[in-house]
């Protein structure tokens, strides 16, 4: 087994290996910053055994819908079978932006990395928030 | 700014983007020997950062049975951090690792004085591992 860390030496077996428990990602993501000029929320929804996001940002008129895009899941480990992050990429032609979330305590930790394609000169830029999950119970 | 500019979010449009005194890249708080603070780790033991021209590289030694498992040198993207902790504004970087068998999407950022390595590793053979995030810390070392 090929590995570049201790923690990739697990040994499995592909014909029984169960499929990754994807339930703690769907829903409703709530930016826990009200006044972002970001990611104002994102809904995360499965379909045929994948998981896609849809993110919603701030702009001057309102909410811009950005779509959906395919999320790649993560577990916490080379064993595990829990969702504990996912990463995304969103195209806009004029910038490209990669989002990496990780669950931490119930929170999701999202990264941000805008990068620009055009020649508006715009520094490729950084952002680190935090959302939670809408649940309704309180 | 030019109003003309694309955006998909505010800020998209933020002046500092466009501004190379806000935006220069502090990464001399990044640059440097760091070492895991987890003596115990699985994970990576240790990395490098060091300046090549006007890009970064990114040099890491990893755990091993043995001995520590030396990565490839990558040269890493430079991101402009937007968040400012404890009046501190440090560049993000953005690495990408290839081992064939594995890719890992890197991010590195400095808080408050730590480094921050989170990576997302994929597995690309079909040894029915599962994809996996890791997030470690670490000291400065020199």
């Amino acid at each position: 087994m090929h590995f570049v860390q201790l923690y990739d030496r697990v040994e499995t077996d592909p014909a029984t290996t169960a499929a990754l428990d994807t339930s703690p990602l769907p829903g409703i993501w709530v930016n826990s910053n009200p006044d972002t000029n970001g990611i104002a929320r994102m809904a995360v929804s499965a379909s045929d055994g994948s998981l896609f996001i849809q993110a919603y940002a701030i702009g001057p008129d309102g909410l811009i819908d950005w779509g959906k895009t395919e999320l790649a899941i993560f577990a916490s480990t080379p064993g595990a079978r829990m969702a504990a992050g996912f990463t995304c990429r969103y195209d806009f032609g004029f910038a490209e932006t990669v989002l990496q979330g990780m669950l931490m305590k119930g929170l999701l930790v999202l990264s941000q990395f805008h990068r620009f394609k055009d020649d508006s000169k715009r520094a490729d830029y950084f952002l680190r928030e935090y959302f939670a999950l809408e649940h309704g119970r309180f | 700014m030019p109003a003309s500019l694309e955006f998909k979010q505010n800020s998209h449009l933020d002046p500092q983007l466009s501004d190379p005194g806000a935006t220069a890249s502090s990464v001399e708080k990044l640059t440097g020997h760091w070492v895991n603070t987890n003596p115990e780790t699985r994970g990576i033991a240790e990395c490098v950062i060091e300046p090549d021209g006007l890009d970064l590289i990114v040099t890491v030694r990893a755990t091993g049975v043995a001995d520590p498992i030396a990565w490839p040198p990558t040269r890493a993207a430079v991101f402009a951090n937007m968040e400012e902790e404890a009046g501190q504004r440090t560049s993000a970087l953005a690495v990408n690792f290839g081992f064939g068998f594995m890719k890992s999407e890197t991010l590195i950022r400095v808080n408050k004085g730590v480094l921050v390595i989170v990576l997302f590793n994929s597995f690309l053979d079909d040894s029915g591992r599962s994809d996996y995030v890791t997030r470690e810390f670490f000291y400065r070392a020199d």
